[in-house]
């Protein structure tokens, strides 16, 4: 089914075997840098780099080095130092922002290498079309002789690129993890900041030009940034942050290309395609600050709120019931959690009424003591007249801990009563 | 840096060994705009040494000046008698807390065991004494529960202190701290000073950039007062005068202020 209507990919599942992988493995070394670019806030001068080595690239093919081969991964590096080189000069020299530098470079530098490669020699290895988009379905049929075995070129150049890659970010990891969280005392420390980011960028350049012919200059921005942001979301520590974004990246480019296939699509497309949905979901799914996890924290906080309101309502009106009683009534979420209390316990039947059960007057306490200890906080340190006090006391009360609560009542010291004049419950041993 | 190895001068010379930290003539410029103008300034024993002087005076330029970090235009910055790049394991670094973001995927662990790696050079990784140091470092601030903590979750007492254990761990004989107590709870304010009193304690320098008179007096031994210049250095209730404070806050002397923007403009003063 999946494979059902493949027309213009054909059949052969090797051939796609030996695509989907080369996508994925340079997925997986864009994955590893984009981390480092993605925290330094430099995502942006990894789209640069990823236009502007395109001349770098057309110069090398021109001068006689094949695709992947090792003069164009010198090129790329070169195009790549020139870019952040002129873009440190403009902001110097002109006064142009980081950003836009970036912007009038880059789109210079790759104009000039459209242009080089439209220019160029009929029969020259290198296309326009493929450079914007890249082409994994040809990939397989470009191949070199490892060890006996036909294997595409780009996948051996692939590989190559991420095993230096992930060497060089094991011995260094440690300089550009202090370099990209404290640059200032990282140089105070004696780390050569300078060369360490050099260093990334000219990862940088190697990973684009590893990913060049898979999914083109437009998509490479994709593949660095995208894995490594939804990885942002979802870890807290650099190399795992790096771990993910590759696993991301990887599964990212194999789902992409069989969606591709299977509809008949452009493989690099659908690569980013399937990489925006990751992030979408990271967004969603994150533990901490997920979209899902903030709505079930609300949702919780409204049930405590209302739990604590009803049983803090019920002690109130047992209060009153010594004089007036109080006329509130109870919103539909409350008469669900009063529901709730009686289920579970803090409310017990007496007669045809229900009252407070023993844990339940505990807690009932505890929400009207850091109610009243609020209040007559407020009422020392703010000077407020006192219709200002209740409405504050009415979400304080329910965030307020016994280690603060015992600050307050030795900072107003120790009250009997709150500034309405009525008492304020004692702490109650919760543990019995 | 052209004044490098010139000599203090025979006044300089003392009998115990260069001074700890030597600023000689240092001047100090954004782009073309002198910020700070011709320091002099020489701490020669351990001591709790307060920077003081108002917002924009230059305390903290003049702090980044002596670590390299901002180019100087003239003079130069000696610590035990040597460059900087000589005996930079001896000097330790707090910067702003505001300066990173901390928000950047690492745990409280991580940044502290970043003041080891000053020593540990490009390679070598972390090892058993390494995250003893830290851990012991962190020990020091209060903090050795929240080891494992990612950064962000963290008060800002709490940064500000892991910040100083990541100094602590990098076992310095000079700490420069900017702004320490900027923005931080009172206990963490506290432990702050217990620690930088330790320090003292065991013969260590600590230069702190500081910007509140009120606790400069009480906490500090010796003090130099800053506004665009020294305005004055020595023990504190020496310098802490009425006439030293007005210099000093009295607002930027308007013929640095005019003279800056000149040179910045390649123009004229009026």
């Amino acid at each position: 089914m999946l494979f059902g209507n493949a027309t213009f990919f054909g059949g052969d599942p090797a051939i796609h075997g030996w695509a989907m992988a080369t996508a994925a493995v340079v997925a997986a070394s864009c994955a590893l840098v984009g981390t480092l670019l993605v925290v330094r806030r430099m995502s942006l001068l990894g789209d640069a780099i990823g236009h502007a080595v395109l001349p770098g690239i057309a110069i090398a093919v021109l001068s006689g080095g094949r695709p992947g081969g090792l003069l164009v991964f010198v090129g790329a590096v070169a195009a790549a130092l020139l870019t952040v080189w002129l873009i440190q000069g403009l902001q110097a020299a002109g006064g142009l922002a980081e950003d836009a530098g970036a912007g009038v470079v880059f789109t210079t530098l790759f104009a000039i290498g459209v242009v080089i490669v439209s220019a160029a020699p009929a029969g020259t290895h290198i296309d326009p079309a493929c450079i914007l988009a890249g082409d994994l379905t040809f990939i397989p049929f470009d191949t070199v002789a490892v060890v006996g075995f036909a294997v595409p070129r780009a996948f051996v150049a692939g590989t190559l690129a991420f095993i230096v890659l992930v060497a060089a970010a094991v011995v260094t990891w440690k300089l550009q993890v202090f370099t990209a969280f404290d640059s200032a005392a990282a140089r105070a420390a004696g780390v050569p900041v300078a060369t360490v980011t050099a260093g990334l960028l000219a990862a940088t350049a190697v990973a684009t030009v590893a990913s060049f012919d898979v999914v083109g200059a437009v998509l490479v921005v994709a593949l660095l940034v995208v894995p490594a942001a939804a990885a942002e979301l979802l870890a807290h520590r650099l190399h795992v942050m790096a771990l993910v974004a590759i696993i991301l990246g990887v599964v990212g480019a194999c789902v992409g290309y069989l969606a591709a296939w299977h509809f008949n699509t452009n493989a690099a497309g659908m690569i980013a395609v399937v990489l925006g949905l990751e992030y979408i979901a990271a967004a969603i799914l994150a533990p901490d600050d997920g979209v899902f996890a903030r709505a079930i924290g609300r949702v919780r906080l409204a049930w405590r709120v209302a739990c604590e309101d009803r049983l803090a309502g019920v002690w109130r009106e047992e209060e009153a019931a010594r004089g007036r009683p109080t006329g509130a009534t109870p919103t539909l979420l409350e008469r669900c959690a009063a529901e709730w209390l009686r289920i579970d316990g803090s409310f017990v039947r007496d007669g045809v009424t229900w009252r407070l059960s023993p844990r339940g007057r505990r807690e009932a306490e505890t929400v009207v003591r850091s109610h009243r200890l609020w209040e007559a906080w407020l009422g020392r340190h703010a000077d407020l007249p006192l219709d200002h006090l209740h409405p504050p006391a009415e979400w304080v009360e329910h965030h307020l801990g016994a280690a603060m609560r015992r600050r307050i009542e030795v900072e107003t010291g120790w009250r009997q009563s709150d500034p309405h004049g009525r008492e304020i419950p004692p702490e109650s041993s919760s543990q019995s | 840096m052209s004044h490098a190895g010139v000599d203090r001068g025979q006044e300089g010379s003392r009998a115990g060994g260069p001074p700890l930290v030597e600023f000689h003539d240092v001047t100090v410029a954004y782009g073309r705009r002198p910020v700070i103008w011709n320091v002099d300034l020489e701490i020669d024993a351990a001591c709790l040494f307060g920077i003081i002087g108002p917002n924009g005076a230059g305390k903290s330029t003049l702090l980044k000046a002596a670590l390299g970090l901002v180019p100087m235009v003239g003079g130069s910055v000696r610590f035990f008698g040597r460059p900087l790049r000589e005996v930079r394991s001896r000097v330790g670094y707090v910067p702003q807390r505001e300066t990173v973001d901390w928000d950047f995927p690492v745990n409280v662990m991580d940044v502290v065991l970043m003041g080891t790696y000053g020593r540990l050079g490009w390679f070598r990784r972390p090892g058993i004494r390494e995250r003893q140091l830290a851990r012991d470092s962190l020990d020091r601030v209060g903090l050795a529960d929240l080891a494992g903590r990612q950064i962000g979750r963290l008060s800002g007492g709490q940064q500000q202190r892991v910040f100083l254990a990541r100094a602590l761990a990098q076992q310095a004989d000079v700490y420069l701290l900017d702004e320490p107590m900027a923005g931080v709870d009172m206990r963490s304010q506290e432990q702050i000073f217990r620690v930088l009193a330790e320090l003292k304690a065991e013969g260590r320098l600590v230069v702190v950039v500081h910007h509140d008179l009120r606790t400069a007096a009480e906490w500090f031994d010796r003090v130099a007062l800053v506004d665009m210049r020294l305005v004055a250095a020595g023990p504190t209730a020496v310098v802490l005068t009425p006439e030293n404070l007005q210099r000093t806050y009295a607002g930027h002397i308007d013929v640095l202020e005019e003279l800056g923007r000149a040179v910045a403009t390649r123009g004229r003063t009026p």
